[in-house]
């Protein structure tokens, strides 16, 4: 029954099963050859299923740099949190608006107010991507990449579609993601006609991106 | 004579006012910063409290939290140390986070305030005084659940 079951061809179909004596020295070695054989595959689907893995970065630098004759403003912020995932190239960055810091108090007011970010109300801005040359980045080999995110940046409730170049680092297990852009501010609904604002503030300024990542 | 008194008025009144003007000017260009470990406390509460308050309903604890100028209320949080870890700028963060919630509240110390750090470890029950910058909340695409921030940070006790 057992050795008529096995030569079955609707039974699993193993070549091997179906060809060598079952009731034999071979057929027990095939027979372990082939719960072998599921357990690399079931191996290999697990090790897919690692590559998979997604990144979490809490340790990341934002700089943002306006530059004007009248002066140039710069704001830090280390609060922001970022995913990626190695797996389909996905990529997420939430920056809390309120984590900027500035030189001068007042200008972090003003920053902060309605009628520039308004951050009570809109209190994340946030990048929504993908990396188009994923096949390019190897996660698991130490070295130096460079990567192209096309996504959505959000700032102020305003998405705009973006595509931007950046580097990503692999280190072992640490991989740290760079890149410098620029970010045109009426885009996203900040814009001075006149006054202090207008002469001081770019109209585009510069965003350099920084983030250290570890798996999840 | 009497115009020429009227000007002499008009003339000081107008320096005065000038320069009145540029103190007030001045001064709040040059506004120290916001000394936030003097000044009281707007909220005691937990990380757990915090959290879920975030969590529960994110406008209502928004609007309650963070002020329109950026300079957001003034918190003590109680919570268990889950990770000490430290940011690009060389500032401690503390993450206060029980292990059953879903999300903790990561707490950036100054270079000032880093020494108090050395006094703590993972697993102890602190107080950390600090200004909130962001709430926690589930992002979708993040796919995670984002802790909240507190900036400006010392122990309390």
């Amino acid at each position: 029954m057992k050795s008529k079951s096995l030569r079955n061809p609707g039974n699993y179909g193993n070549f091997f099963l179906r060809v060598m004596p079952v009731n034999s020295y071979y057929g027990t070695l095939l027979r372990s050859i082939n719960i072998l054989v599921v357990l690399i595959v079931f191996s290999g689907l697990y090790a897919s299923a690692q590559d998979d893995a997604r990144l979490v970065s809490e340790k990341s630098h934002i700089r943002f740099f306006s530059s004007t004759p009248a002066e140039d403003i710069e704001a830090h912020n280390y609060s922001a949190t970022s995913t990626i995932n190695t797996g389909n190239g996905n990529v997420a960055f939430s920056v809390p608006m309120q984590g900027f810091e500035f030189d001068k108090r007042l200008m972090q007011r003003h920053f902060n107010q309605e009628r520039f970010l308004d951050t009570q109300q809109f209190p994340t801005a946030r990048l929504v991507g993908t990396i188009t040359n994923l096949d390019a980045i190897d996660f698991s080999s130490n070295g130096k990449y460079d990567a192209i995110i096309e996504g959505e940046l959000t700032i102020k409730g305003v998405t705009n579609k973006i595509s931007e170049k950046g580097t990503v680092t692999v280190n072992g297990n640490r991989v740290t993601a760079e890149s410098v852009f620029d970010v045109t501010l009426a885009d996203y609904g900040v814009e001075f006609t006149s006054g202090r604002p207008a002469s001081n503030i770019a109209g585009t300024i510069e965003v350099t991106v920084h983030a250290e990542y570890q798996p999840q | 004579m009497k115009r020429k008194k009227l000007f002499q008025k008009m003339f000081i009144m107008t320096i005065a006012g000038i320069f009145m003007g540029g103190c007030v000017g001045l001064q709040s260009y040059l506004l120290p910063d916001r000394d936030v470990q003097k000044l009281s406390a707007d909220y005691q509460v937990t990380a757990s409290e915090l959290t879920s308050e975030f969590l529960d309903d994110l406008d209502k604890a928004r609007l309650k939290y963070l002020s329109d100028d950026g300079e957001s209320e003034i918190l003590e949080v109680t919570g268990s140390v889950s990770r000490i870890s430290e940011n690009f700028k060389g500032e401690k963060v503390v993450l206060l986070k029980n292990d059953d919630d879903k999300a903790g509240v990561n707490c950036t110390f100054t270079h000032e305030t880093n020494h108090s750090v050395n006094a703590i470890e993972v697993g102890d029950l602190v107080t950390i005084k600090g200004e909130i910058v962001s709430g926690a909340y589930y992002d979708e695409d993040l796919e995670i659940f984002v802790n909240a921030s507190l900036n400006k940070c010392d122990i309390i006790n």
